[in-house]
């Protein structure tokens, strides 16, 4: 790993986080409802896109960096775009504000879709190859 | 505004490029088990939940709850090498399956339990766990 994938990863992250913030303003100020969809959006979008790019690229899924698209694209956007800490904290606010059933539901649909998005993203880019 | 479009990129920068080097120093397991993004993840959900009990309280500002939770937390922790990981382990092999399984619990069920310690910590005011 050399100076260059931290920096590609660093610009990435800052870039994904950045789209993060933006897309879950707009989804919150368009959506009211108890769930927590901009975070379910995100999640299972960028789930897609990562299943796609790294079959259409043949990128192993354990190869982080050495590359601008693995360091700054899989790992540094789409890392920085996803986010595994706000969806815990979604659900615990959830449970903590009288909703645990809906918090159970959204962590299993979180998981399950996103499951299904990074396969259907895989699938989508092995059936161009 | 535009301060927090800093904020968050530069908390994110810094929380890809420790989700980086985690994956460079946790050792890789024989069985594929995903254990750098595991601890990522576990481990940024702590936090957030450590910052958010602490912004309830006012201990820390609006701006270093938007810097430490939506930026570096947020890029820290991450959900679609989460995702896409356990697709390929479950897709590989019967045993990989069985790996993927107990990986998205695991994840689940620790990262819920991470934010929920870490919110209390943060808003009970205390200096040591429990």
């Amino acid at each position: 790993m050399r100076p260059l994938d931290v920096l590609w990863v660093g610009l990435g992250g800052g870039a994904g986080s950045l789209l993060r913030w933006w897309i879950g303003r707009l989804v919150g100020e368009r959506y009211h409802g108890a769930f927590p969809l901009g975070t379910f959006l995100i999640n299972v979008s960028g789930a897609f896109v990562i299943g796609y790019l790294s079959v259409l690229f043949s990128v192993d899924w354990r190869d982080r960096f050495g590359t601008i698209l693995n360091a700054g694209v899989l790992t540094g956007i789409l890392g920085g775009y996803t986010t595994f800490s706000s969806m815990q904290l979604d659900a615990a606010k959830l449970s903590g504000g009288g909703r645990p059933g809906l918090a159970a539901g959204y962590l299993l649909a979180s998981t399950a879709v996103g499951l299904v998005a990074a396969a259907l993203g895989a699938a989508l880019a092995r059936l161009q190859a | 505004m535009i301060n927090l479009v800093i904020l968050v990129f530069i908390g994110g920068a810094i929380g890809a490029m420790g989700r980086e080097f985690l994956m460079l120093g946790v050792p890789e397991l024989s069985d594929g088990f995903p254990m750098a993004i595991l601890i990522a993840n576990i481990v940024a959900a702590f936090l957030l939940g450590l910052v958010t009990g602490l912004h309830k309280r006012k201990v820390v500002t609006d701006d270093v709850n938007t810097m430490v939770g939506t930026g570096i937390m947020g890029g820290l922790s991450t959900f679609s090498s989460f995702a896409y990981g356990a697709v390929v382990l479950m897709t590989a092999s019967a045993s990989g399956a069985v790996v993927a399984i107990v990986y998205v619990l695991i994840s689940l069920v620790l990262g819920y339990g991470a934010v929920l310690a870490g919110l209390k910590l943060g808003q009970s005011g205390a200096t040591q766990p429990n």
